[in-house]
């Protein structure tokens, strides 16, 4: 049967339909509370999406992506706190925004260039999904574990603070991987005679772990009474002419910005909402007022945020390799249902791509629609105690674990995961490679073995694909290093100046 | 606890490789900033090699059943501990050597904030021996009300009404509705 037809048709089914607005529901929840990522949301998802069939999960997961894609740009504008990272630029100028009486404006804009932002990127995932992954069919082993080694250290080297820190927090991820049996001999590895680790760590509770629980015990350690109320004036809504022709040329940066950090393994929305702001206003012909209220400010950053959906989107899908933190557990609840992202996916199921694209764009479609209708009423959200959310999230962490594998163990993991997460952020360590390097481990180890066994270590560096890929992953560590030595001995210098125009003034003065 | 408190923002990283002199909005106000230490860079850095001794230790007493040598199962173990080794000992180094990393943009730790995360623990930990003891239903509606109380909650509506009301639909959602076995 023709793809397109079988994709869309596997869409014409009620419980889909419930999917979709249970996704919107909770999407545009967690999105609004802050303290809740849309990753978190995801995560706790998959305990209760793996009992559906494959497009009805991914109707509730992707639009639970997109849907908090819109709710987080609500406590952005009015409370200056963003509600996932994603809206983390929203807040430069939404609130600037918001305080002078622009807060209605502020909150369709943004969402009305959200959705421009994701329909832009899906125009990239429907075009580009299926010939990417013709190309990396190709790939070899030794391609693959360059792909794989690429992903990670992108990752590493956007979460991390200490290059180091992140390094080992990705090798603890890839060490963790290799608990269980054995990817190409079975030989059972450190599973110290627990029936439950012969099939390795649950990837599903160390991700709860990690993301969840670890998040709720941080808020927990360190929440403290918070004075800041919501802007309840919120004047006009809608833009006139001059302000929608002022949106032009910052939604085109935002967009080709957002697609690009999008299709960046592990680079997601809170990345691409600071580049596309900071690009639109090096083109603005008013950039004095980017950060004091600028609607160009604004319209960039949330569509370069917006733009990174399907970007991720193909980057997970095409490659198997994560786009964001969210696709990476997306992946993990895909695994489950017997989809495996990766080249051969699209080449066997191209229905699944005419399937996700449509979803996307209808999950997009209903968050703008309940945007523009419901934003008066979601600032009310921001007063529900604090008390019933943590209560709920810490029950759903461990009835949603417990969902997935019917196994009190895969609990007792998950709160160890938490409390390891916990420890990790608080030490300065991101969780982001540990996942990923969980994630990939498998693939990573046994591409890795494979093209040492078939040609020796040259292989990895005579095949073009993966010695270009092994040299950005490579670029991809030592860059942010360069960049922070070269920072501080800037700054050393100019304090030195300073200190030695200080020391000639001083010793002129007495005479002077 | 007020009931009017709201969840604060997780504070989040700022990429490191993120765009030079953007103003970053996630930062945590200063008095509420987590102190640099560098007692906390040893510690972590010490128990990270100790990780790695001992993961190094356990990758080599990997039992196999075809001893092949070279690219064998303990060859992908063994190369992580070693880099994990590797990296852990410069991570040492810096933690002596160099002044502690900044966690301006994590918040203090308060000492009610440590009590309610050390309660709520216990309380999740006696929750799944509960659950295997008692069943779902009264296992997760007293779950709930414990949790509640810890985190401040007084009122009867929030004690009894609320736990009962999201075991209910938790219990419908999960066990009705999707088959999951409870």
């Amino acid at each position: 049967m023709n793809p397109i037809v079988s994709g869309l048709e596997a869409l014409i089914d009620p419980t889909v339909l419930v999917c979709l607005l249970l996704g919107l529901v909770l999407g545009m929840l967690v999105g609004a509370f802050p303290g809740i990522t849309a990753t978190m949301a995801v995560a706790l998802a998959s305990g209760f999406t793996l009992t559906l069939e494959p497009v009805q999960g991914l109707a509730v997961l992707l639009t639970i992506y997109v849907a908090a894609n819109f709710g987080d740009r609500v406590p952005s504008i009015l409370v200056n706190t963003p509600g996932t990272p994603a809206s983390i630029a929203t807040t430069l100028d939404g609130y600037p925004m918001a305080k002078q009486g622009r807060a209605g404006l502020a909150l369709v804009i943004s969402a009305l260039v959200s959705a421009i932002g994701i329909f832009a990127s899906m125009i990239l995932f429907a075009a580009a999904a299926i010939p990417i992954a013709r190309l990396a069919l190709e790939f070899g082993p030794s391609e693959m574990f360059a792909l794989v080694l690429f992903g990670l250290t992108v990752m590493i080297s956007i979460s991390s603070k200490s290059m180091i820190k992140g390094v080992l927090a990705g090798v603890a991820g890839l060490a963790l991987a290799t608990v269980g049996r054995d990817p190409i001999t079975g030989d059972q590895r450190f599973t110290f005679g627990i029936n439950d680790l012969s099939s390795g760590v649950d990837f599903i509770a160390v991700i709860i772990g990690v993301f969840g629980i670890a998040e709720l015990f941080d808020q927990l350690l360190t929440h403290h009474a918070s004075k800041v109320r919501p802007i309840s004036s919120l004047g006009r809504w809608w833009p006139n002419k001059a302000e929608y022709r002022q949106m032009g040329k910052p939604l085109a940066v935002g967009s080709v910005v957002g697609m690009i950090v999008g299709v960046v393994p592990a680079a997601g929305g809170d990345i691409a909402g600071l580049i596309g702001w900071d690009r639109a206003r090096r083109v603005s012909q008013r950039p004095e007022e980017f950060g004091k209220g600028s609607i160009e400010g604004l319209t960039a950053s949330d569509t370069a945020s917006s733009a990174t959906l399907g970007g991720s989107l193909t980057t997970t899908m095409a490659l198997g390799i994560p786009g964001d933190s969210v696709m990476a557990v997306m992946i993990g609840s895909m695994i489950i249902w017997g989809i495996q992202p990766g080249p051969s996916l699209f080449t066997n199921r191209p229905d699944l791509v005419v399937s996700i694209t449509a979803i996307m764009l209808i999950a997009t479609i209903l968050s703008l629609a309940i945007s523009l209708v419901r934003m008066r009423g979601m600032v009310k959200l921001l007063d529900v105690p604090v008390h019933y959310l943590w209560a709920t999230i810490l029950m759903f962490c461990i009835v949603g674990t417990y969902a997935t594998t019917n196994n009190i163990f895969t609990v007792v993991i998950m709160l160890i995961a938490g409390i390891v997460g916990l420890i990790m952020k608080r030490t300065g360590f991101p969780v982001g490679p540990l996942v990923l390097g969980l994630l990939l481990g498998p693939l990573a180890e046994s591409n890795l073995r494979r093209a040492l066994l078939i040609e020796g270590p040259i292989g990895l560096v005579s095949h073009p694909i993966s010695a270009a890929l092994i040299a950005l992953a490579l670029f991809a560590i030592i860059a942010p290093i360069v960049g922070r030595v070269r920072q501080k001995r800037t700054a050393t210098a100019a304090a030195r100046t300073e200190a030695g125009n200080a020391l000639v003034k001083s010793s002129k003065g007495p005479h002077a | 606890m007020s009931s009017r408190r709201r969840a604060k923002a997780t504070p989040t990283v700022i990429p490191a490789a993120g765009v030079a002199g953007t103003p970053s909005p996630a930062d945590v106000a200063p008095e509420l900033a987590a102190q640099p230490s560098r007692r906390l860079e040893i510690v972590t850095a010490a128990i990270a090699l100790g990780a790695s001794v001992a993961g190094f230790a356990l990758a080599l007493a990997i039992e196999l059943r075809t001893e092949t040598g070279g690219v064998d199962p303990r060859f992908w173990p063994t190369l992580l501990s070693l880099l994990a080794g590797a990296l852990s000992v410069a991570l040492l180094l810096i933690a002596v050597l160099r002044p502690p990393f900044d966690r301006s943009d994590l918040e203090a730790a308060n000492r009610q904030g440590a009590i309610r995360l050390v309660v709520a623990l216990v309380v999740a930990i006696l929750y799944v021996v509960l659950w295997q003891l008692a069943g779902y239903l009264v296992a997760t509606a007293l779950f709930l009300a414990a949790l509640l109380w810890v985190f401040g909650g007084r009122s009867w509506k929030t004690l009894i009404i609320f736990p009962v009301l999201t075991t209910a639909f938790t219990y419908v959602l999960f066990h009705t509705l999707l088959k999951v076995p409870l």
